[in-house]
């Protein structure tokens, strides 16, 4: 009751401040920025990665015309950092499976661009590479379509394509169609069990792929950010004094303050979410993980904002906190940049637990695997606060 | 009500105790005052017997309980008003009062009839915010009063406002002290301290120089004196004496035979002289 009355409370404060406003304007500006400015369309329909298993003079026999009217053009190499990975490869027709283990490296491959005939304008670009490994490796490190071309002995050319797992059926038959039964259609998932990294099987679109590492900027940060601001308007008006000589406990005041956050959080990140995704992300688990996450993150401002007096000393902290939970962003956008700490600070597994709830066939495991350890890692942030809050209360 | 035992307050280690081994107790219904100058240490101690600041040396019992344990419960019973007022901004006045309120398990006052009280009337839907400093004094004053307290903790209550409305809280203080609350007011204010105390400690750098009634203290200490103004070769003179001094006495006597006494009256010391006289300082 007293807490019920305390968070009522704490929310007419709220509506009245401008935190509340600002954090949902923002997520209204995000929200206009990811449907207005950032197409849908992902990378990976303009690269295409080939392997030739045939001498190289043979493959510029494929190329000469395309080459001599200028519709394709040989560039620089590119080097492709890969990180270590464990493909399974499932052959789509008997069933076999097969797993491959590779190792962190760097694979080159030789690139054409290729040009549309009538309008001139690039198409994509095509990577050839040198061996059958390098271009599983490559066509599922870039989420794309990659396929081996060979010749038999009367000269006929045959493909055996490698997809991900999650392109539709229909898809698939358009490549059969293509080539009738020349073609066997492989099928590689990711088994991302032993290794688990940003950016590995996508199927969410750009815009999508954009949503997680906002919710995470406008959830846990910026509930980190406000609690703390929250707190020192009170410190300020001194009211924590108050709350502290009545029959009340001061945990109740702290989780009123913390339930302000996720409820303020709870808008801004609906704003976001529900028009980007619709209905795709399993939405318990995405406000489950939502409110664990940002109950741990202002906890964590509350810890925070006990040890100082105010807001302009507790600044460096508050800052340096923020820069380094905004790190894992870096990874999540850059695949090549994916050092091992990193997957230490709190909001690298956020990020790939809110894209496994709105993937289609996202790891709900995984996600209530960091549901728990939010969890306990914020209740005991949470109690370390209690106890600094009940010793820095003053005349 | 109160039972405080060689009790001390350091703020950091290496510096003077803000409160150093003081002792006294406050009986039920009783108005106990601390007179003392700024930064004699009487927020601090009010801060140790609120449990606002952690018991570091000494024992203290505050209306039954030990302040070494905590326990919130015993809020129900005790009301405290702030040296610094603190109210929400973003609240109205009834709001705060309000919110207040249903943190207790006790029976609470209206809150309007708390801001009639303390003449905010027609101001109670106005947010604290935009209230002038002794408007938010007067708010967490009437705040502290909300659950009928037992005890009631008031520092400086009447400091910063004008002499009208200190005179509407002393009435106040004065009704609740008649209903049977203890009281423990802690001011620099000696005409707060004779008015509302019956009993007064003296405090001064962190320490309890005596406790005394009001009334002791002016027979204790306080000298009788006399103005007298008179005529002498036309002119009107003026001067004091003190009735405890023999060559004043005389004096006395001789002037009221040989000249025309135009105004005479006796004079009591005042409670800020005393404390001149004992502790050697005065109370700003
Ligand atoms: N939070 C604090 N930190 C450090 N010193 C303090 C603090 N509060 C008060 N003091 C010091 O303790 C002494 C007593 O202060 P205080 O109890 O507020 O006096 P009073 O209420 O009698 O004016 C003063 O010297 C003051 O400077
Ligand atoms: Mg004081």
């Amino acid at each position: 009751m007293k807490l019920l009355s305390t968070y009522l409370k704490e929310m007419k404060i709220a509506f009245r401040g401008f935190y509340f406003y600002i954090e949902v304007v923002m997520a209204a500006i995000i929200l206009i920025i990811l449907l207005v400015a950032v197409k849908e369309s992902p990378v990976s329909k303009e690269k295409e990665f080939l392997f030739y298993d045939m001498d190289e003079e043979i493959v510029d026999t494929f190329f000469k015309k395309a080459f001599e009217d200028g519709t394709m053009v040989r560039v620089d190499p590119v080097d492709f950092d890969v990180k270590a990975q464990e493909i399974e490869i499932t052959d789509k027709e008997t069933g076999e499976t097969k797993t491959k283990v590779f190792e962190k490296e760097t694979i080159t491959a030789d690139a054409i661009e290729v040009y549309n005939p009538d309008t001139g304008e690039l198409d994509k670009t095509m990577f050839i590479t040198d061996t059958e490994e390098d271009m599983i490796r490559l066509a599922y490190s870039e989420k794309t379509i990659g396929a081996k071309i060979w010749l038999d002995d009367s000269y006929k050319s045959h493909y055996v394509y490698y997809t991900q797992g999650y392109e539709t059926e229909r898809m698939q038959s358009l490549l059969y169609i293509l080539h009738n039964d020349d073609i066997k259609v492989l099928n590689d998932t990711a088994d991302s069990l032993t290794v688990r990294k940003l950016g590995d099987v996508e199927v969410l679109n750009n815009r999508q792929n954009l949503v997680p590492p906002f919710i995470v900027l406008m959830g846990s940060m910026m509930g980190y950010f406000i609690v703390i601001a929250y707190i020192y308007l009170d410190k300020g008006e001194g009211v924590i004094k108050a709350f502290a000589v009545s029959p009340s406990a001061v945990w109740k005041y702290l989780l009123s303050k913390a339930f302000v956050i996720m409820t303020t959080v709870t808008f801004s990140s609906s704003v976001i979410t529900i028009p980007v995704m619709g209905l795709q992300p399993n939405y318990l688990l995405f406000y489950v993980l939502l409110w664990i996450s940002t109950f741990a993150f202002a906890a964590l401002g509350l810890f925070i904002a006990s040890f100082f007096d105010n807001m302009t000393k507790a600044f460096g902290i508050l800052f340096g906190g923020m820069m380094v939970m905004m790190l894992p962003a870096l990874s999540y956008f850059i695949p090549s940049f994916d050092p091992v700490w990193m997957r230490y600070v709190p909001t690298y597994p956020l990020m790939q637990g809110f894209k496994e709830i709105m993937m289609i066939n996202g790891d709900a495991k995984y996600v209530l695997t960091q549901c728990g350890i939010f969890l306990v890692g914020g209740i005991i942030v949470f109690l370390l606060a209690n106890v600094r809050f009940k010793k820095t209360l003053t005349v | 009500m109160i039972s405080v035992k060689n009790l001390s307050h350091l703020y950091n280690k290496e510096g003077k105790p803000a409160v150093n081994n003081i002792s006294f107790e406050v009986e039920k219904g009783e108005t106990f005052g601390f007179l003392g100058p700024s930064g004699a240490g009487k927020s601090t101690t009010q801060g140790v017997l609120t449990g606002l600041l952690k018991l570091q040396k000494g024992e203290v019992n505050v209306a039954g309980y030990d302040v070494s344990h905590v326990q919130n419960k015993r809020f129900n019973k005790i009301g405290v008003s702030f040296e610094q007022s603190n109210v929400y901004g973003k609240l109205t006045a009834k709001e705060n009062l309000e919110f207040y309120a249903k943190l207790f398990d006790v029976e609470t006052r209206d809150a309007q009839e708390l801001i009639d009280l303390v003449g905010l009337s027609g101001k109670e839907n106005v947010r604290a915010g935009e209230f002038s400093k002794g408007m938010k004094h007067r708010l967490t004053f009437a705040r502290s009063m909300i659950n009928n307290p037992e005890l009631w903790f008031l520092d400086e209550p009447t400091t910063g406002l004008d002499p009208a409305i200190a005179a509407t809280i002393k009435d106040i203080i004065n009704a609740q002290k008649a209903k049977g609350t203890t009281a423990f007011l802690t001011t620099h204010n000696m005409y707060i301290a004779d008015e509302l105390c019956d009993r007064v400690a003296f405090i001064i750098d962190g320490e309890i120089k005596l406790i005394d009634t009001p009334k002791n203290l002016k027979l204790k200490y306080g000298q009788k004196l006399v103005d007298v103004e008179y005529l002498e070769g036309g002119k009107t003179k003026k001067e004091t004496f003190k009735t405890i001094d023999e060559a004043d006495r005389n004096k006395l006597a001789e002037v009221i035979k040989k000249h025309d006494i135009q105004t005479m009256h006796t004079k009591e010391a005042t409670l800020e002289e005393i404390f001149i006289q004992v502790t050697g300082r005065g109370l700003v």
